[in-house]
């Protein structure tokens, strides 16, 4: 499947021409999309260190879950809306960046993590919800989930160090590191 | 101030973290997970004094569970931005978002330590309910905390952030 007409379409839409030019639309994307990702992060973080059985709580894993998982949801959806913006303003660019792909496929991987164990491990919850220490599909659930995020937050920081908005580094140029 | 800066960025310390080409990617990494701890925590500790979040645990046990980690990552928060000014301290210094936000960590800490104390005084009176200013303050202790996070990103884009405020 070639996506790059795609891209090219994203890439000459209006939208994406009107945050080109705007002077303060991106600085406010960008800051959105850091707000975002890290409540994604830190609430995913707070459910998986209970699914590693940390700290030794009295919260059951099921009322943490209900009460962290809409923000974690929201987030997330406010973290896709604004990054797919960020990625029309360059995206033919963006295309051809290694991170950003890996960034995607690490994502994917955190999804098919959460479903396998939404789908599976949390079926018997009522057996280990209120225990410290939850069983070991659970606990390598959250371990796997913590070490996901955590290479997402970094493969969406090489992004901006491999090709940011700066549009004068050429495209072929892998990791330049001289953008913010 | 500004001299200073741009001296700063000539010695040696400087140029040793400058010519590190992937710390400041790394550096950046680690600060956004940390202030993914920070504000999370006192997310659900605002949301505890809005009785919002965990209003079935008592105040003190919420604090004390969240404490720990908004102080820990704190620390590892200030400490990756310190190297991370010292590898382009001009840049910082020029940068009117530079200064705003770091008045307002300062504000955002003497805040979060504002509800430390409230339990220390609450566990006295056996009472965690809170008052209309308390709930403000946490309301208020959020926003600041997602300013933080927009200066944070505006450092980069002072001049179209601030027009004829930026610093030059």
């Amino acid at each position: 499947m070639d996506l790059l007409p795609l891209f090219q379409q994203l890439h000459d839409s209006a939208l994406s021409e009107w945050l080109r030019t705007s002077l303060k639309a991106m600085p406010i994307v960008e800051a959105i999309h850091v707000m975002a990702i890290v409540t994604v992060f830190g609430t995913i973080f707070l459910v998986d260190l209970r699914l590693l059985g940390y700290p030794h709580a009295k919260r059951s894993f099921s009322q943490m879950h209900h009460e962290l998982l809409r923000w974690t949801w929201g987030a997330f959806g406010l973290a896709a809306v604004t990054g797919v913006l960020l990625l029309m303003v360059n995206a033919v660019t963006y295309y051809r960046n290694t991170a950003l792909w890996l960034k995607m496929l690490v994502i994917l991987l955190a999804g098919i993590n959460m479903l396998v164990f939404e789908g599976v491990t949390a079926k018997s919850v009522a057996s280990w919800d209120k225990g410290v220490t939850p069983p070991t599909a659970a606990r390598l659930a959250g371990a796997l989930s913590i070490l996901l995020w955590v290479t997402v937050i970094f493969l969406g920081r090489w992004i901006g160090f491999t090709k940011g908005y700066d549009f004068a580094i050429p495209e072929d140029v892998q990791f330049d590191f001289s953008s913010p | 101030m500004l001299e200073f800066a741009e001296w700063l960025g000539t010695t040696p310390l400087s140029v040793a973290i400058q010519s590190r080409l992937w710390l400041t990617p790394l550096l950046q990494s680690i600060h956004i997970l940390m202030i993914g701890v920070v504000f999370v925590s006192i997310l659900v500790v605002a949301l505890r004094v809005l009785g919002r979040m965990r209003a079935d645990e008592p105040f003190p046990e919420v604090w004390h569970r969240f404490a720990p980690w908004f102080w820990s990552a704190l620390v590892v928060m200030l400490a990756t931005g310190i190297v991370l000014t010292l590898g382009e301290p001009a840049r910082e210094a020029h940068a009117l978002s530079f200064w705003i936000k770091m008045s307002l960590v300062v504000v955002g800490t003497l805040s979060a330590a504002y509800f430390g104390r409230t339990v220390a005084a609450a566990a006295g009176h056996g009472t965690t309910e809170f008052s209309g200013g308390a709930r403000l303050i946490a309301v208020a202790t959020v926003a600041v905390w997602l300013a933080i996070i927009f200066l944070g990103r505006a450092i980069a884009y002072d001049v179209e952030v601030w027009g004829s405020w930026h610093l030059g």
